[in-house]
C-alpha cells in the first residue's frame, strides 16, 4: 500500500476518454470503408494525411506550448477523421494537412486544449478550407442541377458528394452502434433532421419525397448524428439540446437552399456552436441554476 | 411486489456483495489492547469519568456525556485502564481516547431491572437511549436521542428503517435482517411508541429478496408497519433519496427531514433500541463487513467496540494478495486508511482490502463535457461546473449553484471518463463552508 | 535578443520610439483595428491609409495643442470633431484628386478617419494636455506607428493571399492564393499572431526598461502610461521579468542605493548589512513567486490535463 492516501470514492468505472473516442473512430469505420471503397485509394492517403498531420500538430504543438502531451486520448485522430470525411474525394492531400493543422492549432490548441474548443474543430477548419481555396473544393451538387439520386444509390453508392456521405447505410449503422453504447442520444440529431426537412417544407412549399432527398440526405445524416452531437460543442440541457438541433436545422435549411453543399452544414454548426454558451445561460436544467 | 419509484441520477456500480452475502455473521474477540475514542462525528465529546488503573466491567460507562448533544462511552470489555491519550480513528485524527487492558474474563456489570415498556414514559425512553451511547450506526453518526425528540413529534408521520444498504460489499443490515428481524421490528415498535400519529416503513432494497419476503411475512398482521422495495442503486441509503422514494417529499440542507415529518434510522441503530429498552444493555459491539479481494474470508463479524482492525482482518484470514486500497466504510464514501492499527468505532461500518484491479482508475484527461456526471448527480447538480469554482477558489459561485446541497456520494467522480477528482473538489470547497 | 537603444534624453524623440514601438496604437493601444482590416488587403493600401491618417493626426493634434487653452471643458468634443473633420475632408480631396487609385481601393474609409480611435485618442489624452512640439511628434510617432503596422499586416495578408508584394507578383502562378486572407477573417488571424509576437518580443518592454527617463516619467501624472505602466508591474508578466532579468535591473538598483546613500564612516557597516538584509528579502520573495506560479501551474495541469505519473501525487 502506498504511503499516500487518496480521497473517496475509491471506485471508478471503467469507461474513460480514450475509450470514449476510440468507440467514436469505430462507428466512423463504416462509412470510411464506403468511402474507399466508392472513390478509390486517394480517399484513404487523403484520410491518413488529414488524421497524421492532426495528431502530429496536436503533439508538437504541446511541446511548443509546454502542455503535457495528450495525444493518446484519440481526439485530434477524431477530428483530422471527421475533417477528412467532410472533404471531397479529389482534395488534394496538402488541403486535408493544412486542413488538420488549423482545426488542431487554431480552433483547439489556443483555447485551450480538449474540452475548451469554442468550436467544432473539424467544421471551423472545413469553413476555412472553404473560404481560402474555394475553387480547389468542388463537387457534385445535385440538388442544383434538380437531380435525384435513386434510393440504392443513396444507401450505398452516391458518388455525388463528400466522402463521408457515400453510402447513407453506414452512416446509420454507425449511428446505431453510438446510440446503442449510449455515446449520444437521439434528441440532437432527431431535431436536428426533422426540423431541417420541415424548414424546408416550410421554405419552399413543396412536399415532394425526391426533391427532399436531394437536399443533403447523406452530409445531412452525417452531421446530425456525428458532428452536431459533439461533446464539447453542445448544450447541457435537454431542453436546450432539441432547441440546439432545431437552431441547427433552420441554419443548415437556409445554406441548402442557397446552393451550398456540405459548407452550409459546417457553416451552420460553427454559427451554432458560438450560440450554445447562451443556451446555457438560459438554463442547465440542474440545479445549478 | 411494485418496485417504488427511485430518486433521479445514480449509478449502478457492481455489488460485489456475493463475497460476505453467504457467510452468516461471526462473533470475533477482540485483542489485548482495546481503544475508545470520547469525540464521535456529531456533538460535543464525552468526558471520561475513570483514571488510569481503575478496574472497568463490559458495559460500564467510562465516559459520560457533557449535556444534551452528547453521547457516554462505555467499556465493551471488563479489564483495567491503561491510558487516556490521543489514539488515531479511521478519519486519520488524533482523538483522546481511553485505553483498556483486556482481561479477557468478559464480566459484565449487573445492569438495573428493565421496566416493561408498557409502563415506559417517552422521556424515560429517550433517555434510556442516550444513556446506552446510541448513534446512527450506519456511520453517519448522528446521536439517535436527538434524531428522536424533534419540535413538533406529532407532526411525524413516517418512521423509515433503511433497508437499502446500497454501497458495495458491505452485508452488515442484509444479515441483520435475516438474524434478528423479530428485534427489529421490535425496535420500530418502541419507536411508534414514541410517535403515536406515524407510520413504521421498512425500506429494502430489491437485491435483498431473502430479507424482503422474511420481514413481509412478520410484519403481515402489523397495522402500522409496512415494507416498501427500493431499487437497488447507489446512493439509494442516502437519507434525502430514501425519503423521496418513500414519501415524495423533497429534503435539502434547508429542508431537515424532521421537517417534513419523517424520522430515518439505520437497522443496527434500531436494533440496538429495542435490545436496550428490553434489556437495560448499553450499546458495546456491532457489525462490520470485512471484504474485498485482498482477504482471504471475506465475512461480517459482531464485533465488541474498540477492537483494532488488525484483530478483525486476521479473523478474516489475512491477506490473500497485496492490498492496492484498505478502505474504513464503504468504497464510495469511505476513508482510505494508511494504517489498520486503529479502532472499531460505533461508525466503522466496514473494511475494505482491495486489490489493484479493484479501484485502478486510468489516466486523468481534461473535461469532454460528456455530461455523465450531471446525469447520475442524485441531487440534479453540476458537478463540473462545481469543481471549476472550486478549483479557483470561488466561494461565492460555488454557493450561489446548490454546491452545499452535494451529498459527496461519488457518483460523479466515479462515473467522469476524463477521472476528474470532482468529489474532491467539491468536499475542499465545502468544507470551510460547512463549519 | 533585441539591443536596448541609447535614446538622448529629448522627450521629442521619446514620443517618436513611443508611438512606433512601446504604444503602437494597433499593436499595443488596439486602436483603429475597424479600419486595420478593412484596408489592409495589400501593403501599399495600408501604407496610404496609415499616411492619410498621419496628416490628420498631424494637423489636428497642431492645431489643437495650440488652442488647447481656448476650448471650453464642456464643448471639448464636439470642437474636436470639427477640427479633425476638417482635416479629413482636406485629406479627402488630395486623395480624390492626387491618388484616384488609393481613393478607389479605401473608398468609404477615407472619411472614417474621422471617428478613427486613434484620431480621437491622441487629441484627448495627449494633444489637449501638452505643448504644441511634443504634440506633434507624438502624432509622428502615433501616426508612423500606424502606418508601419498597416503596412505590415498588408504584406502579410497580400503575400499569403494572393501571392504578391507591393503590387508584384512574387509566388509562382500556380500558388493558388488562400484567399481567406484576403477577406476579414484573415486579418484577424495575421493580426491576432501579430499582436502575440510583438507582446513575445517584449519590444514595449525594453523600451520602457532602458529609458532613463523613467525618473521624470513617474512624475508625469497626467500621463495615462503611467498609470498603465503601474498595472503592468503588479501582472505576473511582471513576476517574470523580474525573474528573467534579475541581475541588470537589481545591480542597477544596488547601483543607485550605492550612490544615493552616501555612507559616512560610522554607519558604513550599517549600511552593507541593509543592503544584504534587502538582497535576501529580494531573494526570497523571487523564490516565493516562483514557488507559487509552480503550484499553479501543476495544479492546472492536473485538472486540464494527462500525463501518467508514477507516483499519482495528490496536493493535499
Amino acid at each position: 500500500m502506498n504511503g499516500k492516501t487518496k480521497a473517496s470514492p475509491h471506485l471508478r468505472s471503467k469507461i474513460n476518454t480514450s475509450g470514449i473516442m476510440l468507440v467514436v473512430i469505430l462507428a466512423l469505420m463504416p462509412a470510411t470503408g464506403f468511402g474507399i471503397y466508392n472513390f478509390g485509394l486517394n480517399v484513404l492517403y487523403l484520410i491518413l494525411v488529414t488524421v497524421g498531420t492532426a495528431v502530429v500538430t496536436e503533439y508538437v504543438t504541446g511541446l511548443i506550448l509546454k502542455r503535457a502531451v495528450t495525444i493518446d486520448d484519440y481526439s485530434a485522430v477524431v477530428t483530422g477523421l471527421l475533417l477528412a470525411l467532410s472533404l471531397p474525394p479529389d482534395t488534394p492531400l496538402w488541403l486535408g494537412a493544412v486542413g488538420g493543422m488549423f482545426a488542431i492549432v487554431i480552433v483547439k490548441m489556443l483555447f485551450g486544449g480538449l474540452g475548451q474548443n469554442i468550436m467544432n474543430p473539424a467544421m471551423a477548419a472545413r469553413s476555412f478550407l472553404f473560404i481560402s481555396f474555394t475553387p480547389l473544393l468542388n463537387y457534385r451538387n445535385p440538388a442544383l442541377e434538380g437531380e435525384s439520386p435513386s434510393l440504392l444509390d443513396m444507401l450505398v453508392k452516391n458518388t455525388s458528394g463528400v466522402i463521408g456521405e457515400t453510402s447513407m447505410l453506414a452512416i446509420i449503422l454507425g449511428a446505431a452502434f453510438l446510440i446503442i453504447l449510449g455515446v449520444i442520444d437521439l434528441k440532437i440529431p432527431g431535431a436536428y433532421i426533422i426540423s431541417f426537412f420541415a424548414f424546408i417544407v416550410m421554405f419552399t412549399g413543396s412536399f415532394s419525397p425526391d426533391y427532399l432527398a436531394s437536399y443533403l440526405t447523406g452530409s445531412l445524416v452525417f452531421a446530425a448524428f456525428f458532428i452536431a452531437t459533439d461533446y464539447v460543442t453542445r448544450p447541457i440541457s435537454a431542453r436546450n439540446q432539441i432547441l440546439y438541433g432545431i437552431l441547427l436545422g433552420f441554419l443548415t435549411a437556409q445554406f441548402s437552399l442557397r446552393g451550398y453543399g456540405f459548407e452550409g452544414i459546417a457553416f451552420a454548426v460553427i454559427i451554432g456552436n458560438l450560440i450554445v454558451p447562451l443556451l446555457n445561460k438560459m438554463g442547465t436544467g440542474t440545479r445549478n441554476d | 411486489m411494485m418496485t417504488l419509484k427511485t430518486f433521479i441520477g445514480g449509478i449502478n456500480p457492481r455489488n460485489n456483495k456475493e463475497m460476505a452475502k453467504t457467510t452468516p455473521i461471526e462473533i470475533v474477540l477482540p485483542g489485548k489492547e482495546l481503544v475508545y475514542p470520547l469525540a464521535g462525528k456529531y456533538g460535543t465529546p464525552a468526558k471520561a469519568i475513570v483514571k488510569v488503573g481503575d478496574k472497568v466491567f463490559a458495559g460500564q460507562k467510562i465516559g459520560r456525556a457533557d449535556g444534551f448533544f452528547s453521547v457516554p462511552v462505555h467499556a465493551s470489555v471488563s479489564g483495567i485502564v491503561r491510558g487516556i491519550k490521543k489514539r488515531a480513528i479511521f478519519t486519520g485524527e488524533q482523538v483522546k481516547s481511553i485505553i483498556i487492558e483486556n482481561d479477557g474474563l468478559y464480566d459484565e456489570i449487573d445492569y438495573p431491572s428493565p421496566i416493561p415498556l408498557a409502563e415506559m414514559a417517552n422521556p424515560d425512553i429517550i433517555n434510556r437511549i442516550q444513556d446506552a451511547g446510541i448513534i446512527g450506526m450506519s456511520g453517519s453518526g448522528h446521536p439517535t436521542h436527538i434524531k428522536l425528540s424533534p419540535q413538533n413529534p406529532d407532526k411525524i408521520s413516517h418512521i423509515i428503517i433503511n433497508g437499502a444498504e446500497c454501497e458495495p460489499y458491505i452485508t452488515n443490515d442484509h444479515h441483520l435482517m435475516l438474524s434478528e428481524p423479530d428485534r427489529l421490528i421490535g425496535g420500530l415498535k418502541v419507536l411508534l411508541k414514541l410517535f403515536p400519529y406515524a407510520r413504521g416503513v421498512i425500506a429494502i432494497a430489491d437485491d435483498k429478496t431473502d430479507c424482503i419476503d422474511l420481514l413481509r411475512e412478520k410484519t403481515v398482521k402489523e397495522a402500522r408497519i409496512s415494507i416498501k422495495i427500493l431499487k437497488n442503486k447507489y446512493p439509494q441509503g442516502s437519507g434525502r433519496q430514501l425519503i423521496s422514494a418513500v414519501t415524495g417529499r423533497f429534503t435539502s440542507t434547508a429542508i431537515t427531514a424532521e421537517a417534513v415529518g419523517v424520522i430515518l434510522l439505520n437497522i443496527d441503530t434500531v436494533i440496538n433500541i429495542q435490545r436496550t429498552v428490553l434489556t437495560n444493555k448499553n450499546l458495546t459491539s456491532r457489525i462490520v463487513t470485512v471484504a474485498g479481494n485482498a482477504i482471504k474470508g471475506p465475512r461480517s463479524f459482531c464485533v465488541r467496540l474498540g477492537t483494532s482492525y488488525d484483530t478483525l482482518i486476521e479473523a478474516a484470514g489475512g491477506y490473500i494478495k497485496k492490498p492496492e486500497q484498505i478502505i474504513s466504510g464503504g468504497p464510495m464514501m469511505g476513508n482510505a486508511l494508511k494504517e489498520t492499527d486503529i479502532p472499531v468505532t460505533k461508525l466503522s461500518t466496514a473494511i475494505l482490502l482491495l486489490t489493484k484491479d479493484e479501484v485502478l482508475k486510468s489516466n486523468q484527461t481534461a473535461c469532454i463535457n460528456c455530461l455523465k456526471c450531471v446525469s447520475v448527480c442524485p441531487e440534479r447538480l453540476l458537478p463540473q461546473q462545481l469543481a471549476v469554482f472550486a478549483k479557483h477558489d470561488d466561494k461565492a459561485s460555488f454557493i450561489k449553484h446548490a454546491g452545499k446541497e452535494c451529498l459527496e456520494c461519488g457518483c460523479c467522480s466515479y462515473i467522469c471518463p476524463a477521472k476528474l477528482d470532482l468529489t474532491e473538489a467539491i468536499k475542499s470547497m465545502k468544507l470551510p463552508l460547512m463549519s | 535578443m533585441i539591443k536596448k537603444l541609447n535614446l538622448k534624453s529629448n522627450a521629442a524623440v521619446e514620443r517618436l520610439f513611443n508611438g512606433i514601438v512601446k504604444e503602437n496604437p494597433l499593436f499595443v493601444l488596439l486602436l483603429g483595428l475597424c479600419p486595420a482590416l478593412y484596408v489592409t488587403t495589400s501593403a501599399l493600401n495600408g501604407i496610404g491609409m496609415g499616411l492619410a491618417t498621419l496628416f490628420v493626426l498631424l494637423f489636428s493634434n497642431l492645431v489643437i495643442s495650440l488652442i488647447r487653452n481656448s476650448i471650453p471643458d464642456k464643448l471639448r468634443l464636439p470642437a474636436y470633431i470639427i477640427i479633425i473633420a476638417i482635416f479629413v475632408t482636406i485629406a479627402e480631396a488630395i486623395i480624390k484628386t492626387a491618388l484616384p487609385a488609393l481613393d478607389k481601393a479605401l473608398g468609404i474609409y477615407i472619411p472614417l478617419i474621422v471617428v478613427n480611435c486613434i484620431v480621437m485618442s491622441r487629441v484627448e489624452n495627449y494633444a489637449a494636455k501638452n505643448k504644441v512640439l511634443l504634440a506633434v511628434f507624438d502624432a509622428f510617432g502615433m501616426g508612423l506607428g500606424f502606418t508601419l503596422a498597416l503596412m505590415m499586416i498588408g504584406a502579410i495578408r497580400e503575400f499569403i493571399g494572393v501571392g504578391e508584394l507591393f503590387g508584384f507578383r512574387v509566388m509562382p502562378p500556380s500558388y493558388p492564393g488562400v484567399s481567406i486572407f484576403v477577406l476579414a477573417p484573415g486579418a484577424f488571424f495575421i493580426m491576432a499572431f501579430l499582436f502575440a509576437i510583438h507582446k513575445k518580443l517584449k519590444v514595449h518592454k525594453v523600451m520602457k526598461e532602458t529609458s532613463p527617463d523613467a525618473a521624470e516619467d513617474n512624475k508625469k501624472e497626467t500621463s495615462p502610461d503611467a498609470a498603465e505602466d503601474n498595472k503592468k508591474e503588479t501582472s505576473p508578466e511582471a513576476a517574470e521579468d523580474n525573474k528573467e532579468n534579475p541581475s541588470p535591473e537589481t545591480a542597477e538598483d544596488n547601483d543607485k542605493n550605492k550612490t544615493s546613500e552616501a555612507p559616512q564612516g560610522k554607519t558604513e557597516k550599517k549600511v552593507k548589512k541593509e543592503k544584504e538584509k534587502k538582497e535576501k528579502e529580494k531573494k526570497e520573495k523571487e523564490k516565493k513567486e516562483k514557488k507559487e506560479k509552480k503550484e499553479k501551474e501543476k495544479k492546472e495541469i492536473k485538472l486540464k490535463i494527462a500525463k501518467t505519473k508514477p507516483e499519482g501525487e495528490k496536493n493535499d
